[in-house]
């Protein structure tokens, strides 16, 4: 193939699994016979790989207590006093 | 209660009813306001506004769509006033993402193997945050609620006021810049 570029939309699209079955024949048989688009391939799928395993980040000490504070006040401020 | 019961009670003032409403969204809110904005201050700002204008406009939520897709816009318009004033990172388009390569046995891209060989876990996630957070919000946004949020397209599209196709466009770019900045940071280590 000579131009790869054109490739580079659909093998996103091929990594996540969302192409037709005949685009999806049309890239293999790409990637059979050209090395960087298996690599593009490879590492694309590999960055969201890595996007999603690590821990997450805890969140901050005392967010919740702030954040119930933060409400309550303006839950008072809209609904009055009276709460239930 | 269902969701739309709960919706109708929190409106007439039933607190349980909304913290309830709020209670599966409060850490996702969170975490996605602090890989986009790559800080713990402005995140707090953003987690804390999202949900005081949720109690502001709860009365303006017709139910429409569902409570979560209604809040991630909230959340969507808090975040775009707060990255309005930063300079970010814009993506070119994506033709520019693929470098210029000979067809067949020449191959000029990097190969990764395993990224763990070469970075710590805390590492290439410290490297992803800090990339992320430099991006453009019109691509980080949508990335990383498809890839580390797992929100179907079309409901990012819904959250963020776009089509389908420009969500998936922006994605794209999104995920070969980062795809991209990781391969330099591994080309560096395998050199050096
Ligand atoms: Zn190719």
């Amino acid at each position: 193939m000579d131009n790869c570029r054109e490739y580079l939309e659909n093998l996103c699209s091929y990594v996540d699994g969302e192409v037709d079955d005949s685009v999806c024949r049309e890239i293999e048989k790409h990637l059979a016979g050209c090395p960087d688009c298996r690599i593009m391939v490879d590492t694309l799928r590999k960055t969201v790989r890595l996007c999603r395993e690590g821990k997450e980040e805890p969140l901050p000490e005392g967010l919740k207590a702030r954040m119930e504070a933060i409400l309550e006040k303006k839950w008072k401020e809209k609904f009055g006093k009276d709460e239930g | 209660m269902n969701e739309k019961e709960l919706v109708l009670a929190a409106r007439g003032g039933d607190r349980d009813a909304f913290n309830e409403l709020i209670s599966n969204y409060t850490d996702r809110i969170y975490r996605l306001a602090w890989k986009l904005s790559g800080n713990q201050e402005d995140a707090e700002d953003i987690f804390q506004e999202t949900f005081l204008k949720a109690v502001d406009n709860i009365d303006s939520f017709r139910l429409e769509s569902s409570f979560g897709t209604w809040l991630y816009s909230i959340a969507m318009n808090v975040m775009r006033t707060c990255f309005a004033k930063r300079k970010r990172m814009q993506l070119g388009p994506i033709e520019d993402y693929m470098p210029d390569h000979a067809n067949g046995a020449n191959s000029k891209l990097l190969d990764w193997g395993d990224p763990h060989d070469l970075f710590e876990n805390e590492q290439l996630r410290e490297m992803i945050d800090s990339f992320l957070s430099k991006m453009s919000p019109e691509n980080s946004t949508p990335f990383v609620l498809r890839y580390m949020e797992d929100m179907p397209v079309k409901d990012i599209a819904e959250v963020m006021d776009l089509s389908v196709p420009a969500v998936k466009s922006r994605i794209l770019r999104a995920r070969l810049a980062l795809r991209e900045n990781l391969t330099e940071k591994f080309r560096e280590k395998k050199d050096g």
